[in-house]
């Protein structure tokens, strides 16, 4: 599924003028299926109000813009929400936060309760168990637990099974990695690159982490001020020195070095990964 | 004399598994030591027992002379080590800025006067005097971090801890607060105690302490403990972003000549290896 | 979410802002007992308690806007009380029926009576709240309540849970959204069904805001053991409350307005005996 927002613009409701912020302002975008999609922005630049639009969680106000998701359009009043947040998941900052039920497999099994309420008991048996080995965990250990029994990183897990258990198309992260240990960051992005490799189609980051975003994504906005001021490839954007310094954005660690190395006249053509980078590094070592 | 000193302490919460185990160190007055290890590996644990928010079933921690197990010298360690915690949310306990700062010397029944003047200092120490009679509920996450710190400066302490204080901020807000804590180390000579995840923020510290399972199994300078890195990666740990990329260079057959932990120190042995190529 | 009207401090620096709080409360209570001392119907009266919040107003440098908006708050409450009192007042003149619905004259009045007394009620009380940090409104009530300490009641302890309560507000609706929203993702319906349903519904929305809020509470009281918190002994207060001419004005002018309404009352009376 294919993602257009059209002149996306999103008004806070604060009844005292003096208030009223403008936290989307005209925006538009297109995500492609597949895309491993980063966005980034300073806090308060309006990513999370966006992307809290692309499930319906903030509806549209009228003549405020238009968003076509496969065949949802997100504008209309009789847009089936249900079936659009079926398809899309959403998975909040913390979402181990949102764990409630007595046992993991059925806080699992509680968004297909929601969404597809015929199907049988041995059906629904089979999608938790998928999902929740999908994450890396263990079924026969881990389903008749107590979520809150769970280490931290377990947590997060089953939190995310959660939410794929109704085999969404888009998955839709909003910094997923934080609080996380260096170990768990590791083996959690290493999760969300195999669940892009088999099971969900795109993948969108909300995230601060500029590494993170130079390292896995294939494409990235910029949010500044409600605005989206640039839409390019890792490589595209972090090129662009004054844009990042004119938002107080960071570099990535790559982009950083490349960009002392060329005022000193060592140029390195890479895409920012680390991976690419030495790549480049070696090649240049190879022609002096 | 150390400022802080555990001598063989253990701690349980459930008389089971010890969370701290048989730990000795030693902390002195004016270090920056960063304190890492995976989740779980007992790091906030150790803050809670270096102001005797819980005390020790063996062993004895003792700061600047105080014992934290007597009840009656606790309020003395309290006094001397402040602790800031993650969530800036949970430990402003006032909707005004400067009442929440006024909390902590309150309860040591400082005169008014005073803590007029410690507060005045405590915001002019993180930048916040601007934001005196504003309601927390309105700041950043760093600023809010940054009242937190505030509201224990306020006791005169002379140490500093930050349990992964910098958990839940925007790389903004991390800055913030980093810039407080490495001010308030060079101008005031507090001790800076960071417990963090943040491998970035170790690189920069006097001394780093790696704790797994309760205990201290590393200990040294940044540039002594990256240096081990199959221990450091077995201790389910991260090397600073740098030293990784440096380190595949390095296997790649692109022959650095120095240890790598910072951007700078990337970029200036890469600097060397060009040269050294075009010699 | 941020912004609810109702027990917000709207920080300022006015002649209100610095009256006492323990005056300030006092006022308002004396207020409130204004506002229900006027006779029925009397709303000369009422023009006289609207003019009193309109000067306090003035003299608090706070918007007009700003107090108007806590009335939103319970407007609900306040449309539900003016139409119960429109629909089922049956004596005075008819003056609007249709099938079993019956306007009387006196229950129009009754209507607007009642709308106009819970309305100043709310204007005055959200005065209180908008000029008063809620740190100072403890410690007005703990000064207030001291008495009781003689028979055990534990008046710091109380005066320090209600300010932490208000400042938690913001913090544990900002939160109450976030988990309603990702329990939404998660295909969660709040609208549809019958009670008990929508009730049940609720459930994936209270246990993490339970166990969220008892994780709050454990490191706040952390946190306050980390800063010396050892209850009200020997603690001493960063701020003071004293009585100054400010309060004296406030004192005068609340008892002006109780003798106008008692006034108003007593002619009225007067008018019909005489």
């Amino acid at each position: 599924m294919q993602i257009d927002v059209k002149n996306l613009t999103y008004v806070y409701s604060e009844s005292s003028r003096d208030l009223s912020v403008k936290a989307l302002d005209n925006v538009s975008l297109t995500i492609n299926e597949g895309e491993f999609f980063g966005i980034i922005g300073q806090t308060g630049s309006g990513k999370t109000t966006f992307v809290q639009h692309l499930n319906g969680l903030i509806k549209i106000a009228k003549d405020k813009g238009e968003i076509q998701i496969g065949e949802f359009c997100l504008q209309d009043k009789k847009c089936d929400f249900k079936g659009l947040r079926s398809k899309i998941g959403m998975v909040f900052q913390y979402p181990e936060h949102q764990l409630f039920a007595e046992t993991v497999f059925e806080d699992v099994a509680f968004a297909l309760k929601n969404f597809e309420k015929e199907l049988s008991e041995s059906q629904m048996e089979e999608r938790v168990r998928r999902a929740i080995e999908l994450v890396g965990l263990n079924y026969e250990q881990v389903k008749d637990k107590s979520p809150f029994e769970l280490s931290g990183g377990q947590k997060r897990r089953v939190a995310i099974a959660g939410v794929i258990v109704s085999r969404p198309e888009i998955l839709v992260l909003d910094e997923p990695a934080a609080g996380l240990d260096p170990v768990g960051k590791r083996d959690f992005l290493s999760l969300l690159h195999s669940l892009h490799k088999n099971f969900v189609k795109t993948i969108i980051i909300v995230s601060h982490d500029m590494n993170l975003v130079a390292e896995h994504c294939t494409k990235t906005a910029v949010f500044s001020h409600g605005k989206i001021c640039a839409v390019g490839s890792p490589k595209e954007i972090f090129s662009d020195y004054n844009l990042i310094e004119s938002l107080s954005l960071d570099l990535p660690t790559t982009a950083k070095v490349v960009r002392e190395l060329s005022k000193k006249g060592i140029n390195i053509d890479c895409d920012l990964t680390v991976k690419d980078f030495v790549r480049a590094v070696k090649e240049r070592g190879a022609k002096l | 004399m150390p400022l802080i000193n555990l001598e063989n302490v253990s701690f349980s919460y459930d008389n089971n598994i010890d969370v701290i185990k048989n730990v000795s160190l030693s902390i002195f007055e004016g270090e920056y030591i960063a304190v890492i290890g995976h989740n779980g590996s007992g790091k906030s644990t150790l803050a809670k027992l270096f102001n005797g928010l819980i005390k020790a079933q063996k062993g004895k921690v003792v700061v600047d002379g105080f014992d934290c197990a007597d009840k009656k010298q606790v309020f003395e360690v309290r006094k001397r080590v402040g602790v800031v915690f993650q969530n800036p949310d949970n430990q402003l306990i006032a909707s005004i800025v400067e009442d929440d700062i006024a909390f902590g010397p309150e309860n040591l029944g400082v005169k008014r006067q005073e803590i007029g003047k410690r507060i005045d200092f405590a915001l002019s120490a993180v930048g916040m005097q601007k934001f005196r009679k504003s309601s927390p509920s309105r700041l950043s996450g760093g600023q809010k971090q940054r009242i937190a710190i505030a509201g224990v400066l306020a006791l005169n302490p002379k140490v500093l801890v930050l349990d992964e204080s910098t958990a839940m901020l925007d790389p903004q807000g991390r800055n913030e607060v980093l810039e407080v804590a490495k001010k308030l180390n060079k101008e005031q000579k507090t001790t800076i105690i960071n417990i963090t995840h943040y491998m970035d923020e170790v690189v920069n510290a006097d001394r780093v302490l790696v704790l797994n399972k309760g205990e201290v199994v590393l200990s040294g300078t940044p540039k002594e403990i990256f240096a081990k890195k199959d221990k450091i990666r077995s201790l389910g740990l991260e090397l600073p972003v740098s030293t990784v990329i440096a380190d595949e260079l390095k296997q790649n057959g692109i022959d650095l000549n120095s240890e790598v932990l910072t951007e700078n120190d990337l970029v200036s042995s890469l600097i060397g290896w060009s040269e050294g190529l075009c010699k | 979410m941020k912004d609810v009207a109702f027990g917000q401090y709207y920080p300022a620096t006015s002649f209100v802002h610095k009256m006492d709080a323990r005056m300030k409360i006092l006022a308002v209570i004396a207020y409130i007992v204004a506002v229900f001392i006027v006779k029925q119907f009397q709303f000369m009266g009422f023009a006289l308690c609207l003019l009193f919040v309109l000067v306090a107003t003035a003299f608090a440098k706070v918007p007009f806007l700003r107090v108007l908006k806590s009335i939103k708050a319970i407007l609900f409450l306040i449309i539900l009380s003016g139409i119960l009192q429109l629909f089922f007042n049956t004596s005075g003149k008819v003056i609007f029926e249709w099938q079993f619905i019956k306007i009387t004259d006196v229950g129009l009045l009754n209507a607007g009576f009642i709308i106009a007394r819970i309305s100043l009620v709310v204007l005055g009380a959200s005065l209180l709240t908008l000029t008063t940090s809620p740190v100072e409104l403890a410690d007005g009530i703990e000064s207030l309540l001291y008495p009781l300490k003689f028979i055990k009641f534990p008046v710091h302890e109380f005066a320090l849970i209600m300010s932490i309560a208000l400042r938690f507000i913001p913090t544990l609706l900002e939160e109450t959204d976030r988990i309603i929203k990702a329990q939404k993702a998660r295909g969660a319906d709040f609208e549809s069904g019958n009670i008990f349903k929508k009730i049940k519904s609720l459930i994936p929305i209270l246990i993490p805001l339970l166990i969220s809020s008892f994780r709050r509470a454990d490191e706040l009281a952390d946190a306050m053991d980390a800063r010396c918190y050892s209850g009200s002994k020997n603690r001493t207060r960063y701020k003071k409350l004293t009585f100054t001419f400010r309060d004296l004005i406030g004192f005068l002018a609340v008892a002006g307005l109780i003798t106008g309404i008692v006034f108003l009352n007593i002619s009225g009376f007067l008018a019909v005996v005489l």
